[in-house]
Formats: structure tokens, sequence, C-alpha cells
């Protein structure tokens, strides 16, 4: 019994000194991602004066300012925080090293081509003082903390990124994303900030066979994003085609859409999100609404939405401007976890 | 000539370097959501007006026209809106009341920044477990553009079946199955049952295994003595 007992003891270390390691990795990983934005954050906040720290910093349960976002022109909705425009050229660096470590790759070059389409704006419309890059805003709710919750704010016209850290988790919704010039050149090479959820969308379209494209298909005009700013917290019946009833390839290819939103925060983050939105995939739904073609290289004037039981994503093409193809608004949440509530309590 | 067609080029550069805001310019939006109940239904309208059609739907609020929206106005606006809209269950018509409205400043309006948010319910009648809501909406139908959804419901005995509308979403059916009051206490969601079971196996597993090991550690003790 003694050699039984033993030998059990042996295999039960064995594997633990296995796992440890790993989770270990695992874990020390998490904690360098959160670990590497509070020290951006305290990077920025060094670089600000009482004063501009004091403009800068909320309460975590500032509920006032957590809803202070939009998808309009800040002249028009009022954001607060510290805009772009008042920072020193070493300040706004350091803001923007903020908002890239909580991002990916990716993300963070979506948020400067929609920045970078914004000062398109101030530079053609006539109303150019309530555009460009200038107006875009930072706020931290709360502390910058490797255990304890708070959250960085940074948008203006067509972008409210919400991003909360709590800990080992990262939570990016709820995210409005726009874009208008939807297209525009840079160099001579052209820049669709938001090409990818278009072209992305239209290809998994395609891929629907003819009964599939039926059940995805409204019979409806979908105007505009139905849970835009100001409907935090609600949740609508899902409609369109199930994720059930889509194949291998369908399902990968409407992930890979998804990654679209849940991969703009940085890619530790993504990856435990991507993994809860694909544990629910069989019930995410797609639905359409709108023109089933497009001109390759140009966003589409369809509407759609993906919705799952931790999922709502919109994308909706918008008339202002004259061209559907070229102002869109976007909106992704998780109505269960919107500001991380499921990790903060708040 | 020539400076006729200066005026001309200037007035289409003019009209083409209009700026094209992020708000609502030729539209009346009227976005409604409902929210089931097993003895009321909430339904919140939203309207938020154009700046292109902020003059006519301003006339039909301000109606003695002297460019400030009274509580009087505000009241006789909502009721318009109210008469205007058609909420039925299972073919019956039910009165809507108005439980709280807001409406944003005429500025706000006129930039086609500002909502006019209208919360109205009604009362559940009795009836049987399978319900059809029609839900219709023919206010400022000539320049509206209508959004209807259903919020998931709160409540789990309501479960949504179908849903349909037209193209302009001004007409809206909803299909739905309430159950009843319950009398027995919740029945445990599958998932928790499953793992109940599941529990009950682990445990009834964890004594034969403890039996087994107890009878070969019995077995070694009766060989070495």
């Amino acid at each position: 019994m003694n050699a039984l007992v033993r030998r059990t003891s042996c295999v039960i270390g064995l594997l633990a000194m296995i796992c440890m390691p790993v989770r270990a990795e695992v874990m020390q990983s998490r904690q360098t991602e959160a670990a590497r934005i509070v020290h951006a954050a305290d990077a920025f906040l060094a670089t600000l004066d009482a004063k501009q720290r004091g403009s800068v910093m909320f309460a975590f349960d500032d509920a006032k300012q957590r809803v202070r976002w939009s998808n309009l022109p800040t002249e028009m909705v009022r954001r607060a925080g510290l805009s772009m425009g008042e920072l020193s050229e070493a300040q706004r660096s350091a803001a923007m090293a903020l908002v890239s470590s909580a991002l990916s790759r990716r993300g963070f070059e979506k948020v400067e081509q929609i920045m970078e389409g914004d000062e398109r704006l101030r530079t053609n419309e006539r109303a150019r003082q309530m555009f460009g890059k200038d107006l875009f805003y930072i706020s931290i709710l709360g502390t910058p903390s490797e255990t304890d919750p708070w959250m960085v704010q940074f948008g203006g016209h067509h972008l409210a990124l919400n991003i909360t850290i709590a800990g080992e988790h990262g939570v990016l919704t709820p995210t409005l994303t726009g874009a208008q010039p939807a297209l525009y050149q840079v160099d001579g090479k052209t820049v669709r900030p938001l090409g990818q959820e278009s072209d992305k969308a239209f290809a998994l379209l395609n891929a629907l066979d003819e009964g599939q494209r039926k059940q995805a298909i409204l019979n409806y005009r979908v105007a505009d994003l139905v849970l835009g700013p100001g409907m935090d917290g609600k949740t609508i019946q899902p409609e369109g085609l199930k994720g059930s009833a889509m194949n291998a390839q369908q399902r990968a290819m409407l992930l890979d859409l998804i990654s679209e939103w849940a991969g703009i925060v940085n890619d530790q983050f993504a990856a435990a999100r991507m993994a809860e939105i694909k544990a629910d995939l069989d019930d995410t739904w797609f639905a359409w609404s709108g023109p089933i073609d497009h001109e390759a290289g140009k966003n589409g004037k369809a509407y759609y939405r993906i919705q799952g039981p931790k999922l709502v994503i919109e994308y909706a093409p918008q008339r202002l401007g004259g061209d559907l193809t070229m102002h869109v608004h976007t909106m992704y949440r998780d109505p269960t976890n919107d500001y991380g509530k499921r990790y903060t309590g708040k | 000539m020539k400076s006729r067609l200066a005026v001309i080029i200037a007035v289409v550069l003019l009209w083409v370097g209009t700026p094209a805001f992020a708000h609502r310019l030729d539209e009346y939006l009227q976005a409604t959501t409902i929210s089931l109940g097993t003895d009321r239904i909430a339904v919140r309208v939203c309207l938020t007006p154009g700046v292109d059609v902020f003059r006519a739907v301003l006339a039909d609020i301000d109606a003695d026209g002297d460019g400030v929206i009274s509580e009087a106005e505000r009241q006789a606006y909502a009721r318009r809106v109210l008469h205007d809209l058609s909420l039925t269950l299972d073919g019956n018509r039910l009165p809507l009341r108005l439980v709280s409205s807001t409406f944003a400043t005429i500025e706000e309006m006129k930039e086609g920044l500002g909502d006019i948010v209208l919360n109205v319910d009604a009362e559940v009648p009795p009836g049987g477990a399978n319900r059809t809501l029609v839900f219709e909406n023919q206010h400022q139908s000539r320049i509206a553009v209508y959004m209807v959804n259903c919020l998931l419901p709160d409540d789990p005995d309501i479960r949504v079946i179908a849903q349909s509308r037209n193209y302009e979403q001004s007409f809206y059916q909803l299909d739905y199955v309430q159950a009843g009051i319950r009398s027995t206490p919740p029945t445990p969601a599958p998932k928790s049952a499953s793992w109940s079971t599941f529990r009950l196996f682990l445990g009834a597993d964890g004594l034969v295994v403890f039996g087994w090991l107890a009878f070969l550690w019995q077995r070694r003790r009766a060989g070495r003595t």
C-alpha cells in the first residue's frame, strides 16, 4: 500500500510540476500586460501638471463620465478629460502611448486611421472647427493599478474606446468606431479605416447558401444603430441566421469578422474575449439589411448585426454626406460585461 | 454671361461644400423599443428630427409659434404621437398611457441632435399562453424613418417566438409565449440539473473507488500476516 501511495503521490506531483509553470507563465504574461498599461498610464500622468491631472482623472464609479461618449463631434456632445489639442507634443505622445499599450497593433492603426479621417474633414469641410485630431479626448477613471479596476477612455468624433482593466482582465466594451470619409488616400495609398468590417461581412454573406441567406437577410430597412450611445444595458431579441446553422468554414469567417472589433484590444485580452465568443458561437446570430453586393474596394451600403449571448456588433452605413459607402458607424457591446461590470461589480 | 456663370459655380460649390455633419438631415427618426412584462408592456419611443425636417416638426409641436415649447405644448404633442401609435394584443387594442416625456431644447433639435423621448405603457389583459402583439406607428409618415425592436424579456416566463415587420418598420408583429403564474417552485435550469447529476455520479464513483482501494489494502494486509 505504501508503494501505491508513493506512486500516486509521485504521479500527482509530476503532473503538478508540469502544469504549474504553464499556468504561472500565462498569469505572468497577463500581469505583464496589465503592468505595461499601468506603466504607460503612470508615464502619461507624470507629464501632466496638477491642474491637468485634475482634468484627466475621474472616480472609477463616475457614472456621468462613463457614459460621456458619442459618435457625434465633441462640439455637439461635449467630452471631458484632456483633448489632444490641449497637450504639448510630449504629453500627446505619452497619451497616445497609453492608448497604444492597451490595443493591438491593428487596433491602434484603426484608431489612427479614424483620427486621420476626421483630420480630412477638418481640412475639407466648412465647419472645420468641429473636426480634427486635436478634438480627441483622453480620460482615466480610477487609479491605474495592476490589481484594482480602472478605465481609460479615448475618443471624439466617430470614436469611443472604453477600456476597463481589472487585474488580468481587459474589456473593450462598449466601443464605438466610425469613419467619414470611409475611404481616403495617403501618399497615393488607399486607406479604409473600417474596410475589413465591410469586406469580411460581404465575404461571409457570399459564403452562405440560398436557404441560409433567406434567414440572414431581414426584409426591412434598418436606418441606424439600434444599440448605439445611450442604450447601455439594453439587449434586443436576436434575428437572422444562427451560428449553429452555419458550417465550419462559415463559422470561421464569422469569427474572423468579429475579430475586427474583439481584436482592437491588445492580443492577450483579445484572446480571452475571442475564446468566450467562440464558446457562444452556436447561439450567435448574423442579420443583414440592405444591398447584397458592393463595389470592390469600397464599403457596402448594407446594415448588419452580429448578436450572441455576450456580444452585440452593429455596422450601420450613414446617409449623411450623401454617400452610404463613405460614412459608417459601428457599435461593439457585451451586454453582460459593458464597462467590465462582470469583473468590477459596477 | 461670365458673371452669371460665376454665380452658378459659386452656388454649386457652396452646396457641395455643405458640411456633412454627423447628425440627421432629412429624416424624422423614430426608434421604438418594446419591453414585455406579464402585467405590463412598456414602450419607449425616441424621436429625432433631422435638420431639414426640424421646421415641420417644430410647427407641429410649437402650436402658438412663439419659439418656446411650453409644458402644455409638450403634453399635446405627446398625445398626438400616442394617437398615431397603435398597440394591439391578440387583436384587442390596448389603451396607451404616457408615463413620462423628455424634450431636448429647440437649439439641440435644430442641429439634428435633440431627442424627444416618450415612455408609454399599457396593461396586459388576461389571455392564453400564446400571444400576438402588433405595434404600428404612423406618426409623420411622410418624413419618418421607423425602427422597432423588442428588448429581451427579463421575465423567464416570457419567450419570443417570432417577429415580423414591413419594410419601413411602421408595422411590427411579435408572437410570444407567456407562461402562467408560477404555482410550483421554479424548475432548475437544465445546466444545473446536469451538473447535479454529474456530481451525484462523481460521488458514487468516488465511493466505488474508495471501496476498491480499501479492499486492496485489506487483501495486502491479509497477505502479509
